[in-house]
C-alpha cells in the first residue's frame, strides 16, 4: 500500500457532481475546489456577462461559490449543482446591481460583453458567437438581462419577475423584445 | 413598454406564441404548429438562438481561462474557517484530568481517505450514527460509495469494510457495531474525451 493517495486525486475527477457535493457536504474542501474547477467557468461567464466587467463578475462568482459550500448540506439531493449556482450567482449579480448602479435601467450597455467572444481566431463558428455577443451586448439593459437569465441562467419567467423586481408582463415584454431583435439580427447565421 | 411581439409569421402565429410554446416542451403537441412548415422552421430558428446561448457563455468561459490562483484561493480561505467539525468523539486518556477529543470531520476525513486507498473506491458520503459521544456506545457507520464500473462490486465492498474496520479501531476508540456500504454512483473514464 504504497501510492494510492496520489491516484485519489485522479479519481476526484472521475466521479460525479453529486458524489463530490456529498464529500463537500461532509467537510472536503478538495472535492469542493473540483466542482470549483467543474462549474466556474460558466459560472465567471456568466457573471461578467450580466455585470459587464470581468473584476465584478469574479468577484461574485467568488461569493456564489462561499454561498454554495455554507448551502450545499441543504440542496435537495440529485439536484443539480450547475443550475443551482447559476441561479445564485444571478441572485447576487442582480443584487449588487442594483446597490451599484439603480439607475441606468434600459441604457444599453455599452462595454458590457461585446469583447469576450472575440478574442480568437476567426472561424464560422467563432463569427456566429461574436455575433450574438454583439446583439446582446446592443440591448437595453433590461432585455439582456432577461435574456440571459432565461436563456443562460435557466429561469422561468416568474423566477426572473422575482430576481428583476419586474411584473411577470414586463418581464414577457423584455423577452419578446429581446427574442425579436436576436431572432432578427442573427437570421443571417441560420 | 408595449409586450407584443410585432413579428408575426405569414401563418399568423406569432414568434412569441411559439416560444411559449417551446417554453413548455412542445405539450401538448399543437397539430397546428406542428404541422405548419412556416412554424417548424420558426421553432427550430429559436431552438438555435438557445443553443447558440448556451455555447456563448460555455465559450465565454473557456475564453476567461483559469482563474488567478488568488481567486481560488479566497474562496478556500473563507471556507476554511468554517470547517464542519460536527460531534466531539471521546478519546480515553488515562489521566482523567485531560480530556481528549476527536471530531466527527476529523474521522469523516479519514474515513475518505481509507476509502481513498481501496482501488476503485471512491467515497461519497460518510454518516457515523449511535450516540458516539458517549464512550462504550455502539455506533454504526454507513458511507456511500462510487464505484469504478470496472471493478467487480462484493470484493471492493469487502475490502473497503475491512479497510475501514482496520483504520477506525486504530485511530479512534468507537464501539463500531456495523460497518454499512452503500453503491450509489459508478464512475471511470471512457476510453476518449469527446470533441468540442
Amino acid at each position: 500500500m504504497g501510492e494510492p493517495v496520489v491516484e485519489q486525486e485522479d479519481v476526484l475527477a472521475d466521479v460525479s457532481d453529486d458524489v463530490l457535493v456529498q464529500r463537500a457536504v461532509d467537510g472536503d474542501t478538495d472535492a469542493f475546489a473540483g466542482l470549483i474547477g467543474r462549474h466556474g467557468p460558466q459560472l465567471r461567464a456568466l457573471m461578467t456577462r450580466l455585470t459587464g466587467s470581468q473584476a465584478e463578475g469574479d468577484q461574485l462568482a467568488q461569493e456564489t461559490f462561499y454561498q454554495a459550500w455554507r448551502e450545499l448540506p441543504q440542496l435537495e439531493e440529485g439536484a443539480a449543482l450547475r443550475g443551482w449556482l447559476l441561479r445564485s450567482g444571478t441572485r447576487l449579480a442582480l443584487t449588487h446591481l442594483r446597490s451599484t448602479r439603480p439607475s441606468d435601467d434600459g441604457r444599453p450597455a455599452a462595454a458590457a460583453s461585446g469583447d469576450l467572444a472575440e478574442a480568437d481566431v476567426p472561424d464560422g463558428r467563432r463569427a456566429r458567437l461574436a455575433a450574438l455577443s454583439r446583439v446582446l451586448g446592443a440591448l437595453p439593459e433590461n432585455d439582456r438581462h432577461c435574456w440571459l437569465l432565461r436563456e443562460m441562467g435557466g429561469l422561468d419567467y416568474d423566477e426572473i419577475a422575482d430576481q428583476l423586481q419586474l411584473p411577470v408582463t414586463d418581464v414577457r415584454g423584455c423577452l419578446a423584445r429581446a427574442r425579436a431583435s436576436i431572432y432578427t439580427r442573427m437570421e443571417e447565421w441560420r | 413598454m408595449t409586450a407584443s411581439d410585432p413579428r408575426t409569421l405569414t401563418c399568423g402565429k406569432t414568434i412569441d406564441e411559439l416560444s411559449d410554446y417551446l417554453a413548455r416542451d412542445r405539450r401538448p403537441p399543437d397539430p397546428s404548429i406542428e404541422t405548419c412548415p412556416e412554424c417548424l422552421n420558426a421553432l427550430s430558428g429559436l431552438e438555435d438562438l438557445s443553443a447558440w446561448s448556451r455555447e456563448l457563455i460555455e465559450d465565454d468561459g473557456r475564453q476567461l481561462g483559469a482563474p488567478s490562483a488568488e481567486w481560488l484561493r479566497g474562496i478556500l480561505d473563507s471556507i476554511a474557517l468554517e470547517v464542519r467539525s460536527g460531534r466531539d468523539l471521546p478519546v480515553r486518556h488515562p489521566d482523567p484530568r485531560v480530556t481528549i477529543a476527536i471530531t466527527e470531520g476529523a474521522v469523516r476525513s479519514l474515513i475518505r481517505s481509507v476509502g481513498g486507498t481501496v482501488p476503485g473506491v471512491v467515497i461519497a458520503g460518510c454518516r457515523i450514527e449511535g450516540d458516539a459521544e458517549t464512550p462504550g456506545a455502539p455506533v454504526r457507520v454507513a458511507v456511500t460509495v462510487s464505484l469504478d464500473w470496472r471493478m467487480s462490486a462484493a470484493p471492493a465492498i469487502a475490502g473497503l469494510r475491512d479497510a475501514l474496520g482496520a483504520a477506525l479501531a486504530e485511530h479512534t476508540e468507537l464501539e463500531i457495531v456495523d460497518i454499512g456500504v452503500t453503491v450509489v454512483d459508478v464512475h471511470g473514464s471512457a476510453p476518449e474525451e469527446e470533441q468540442s
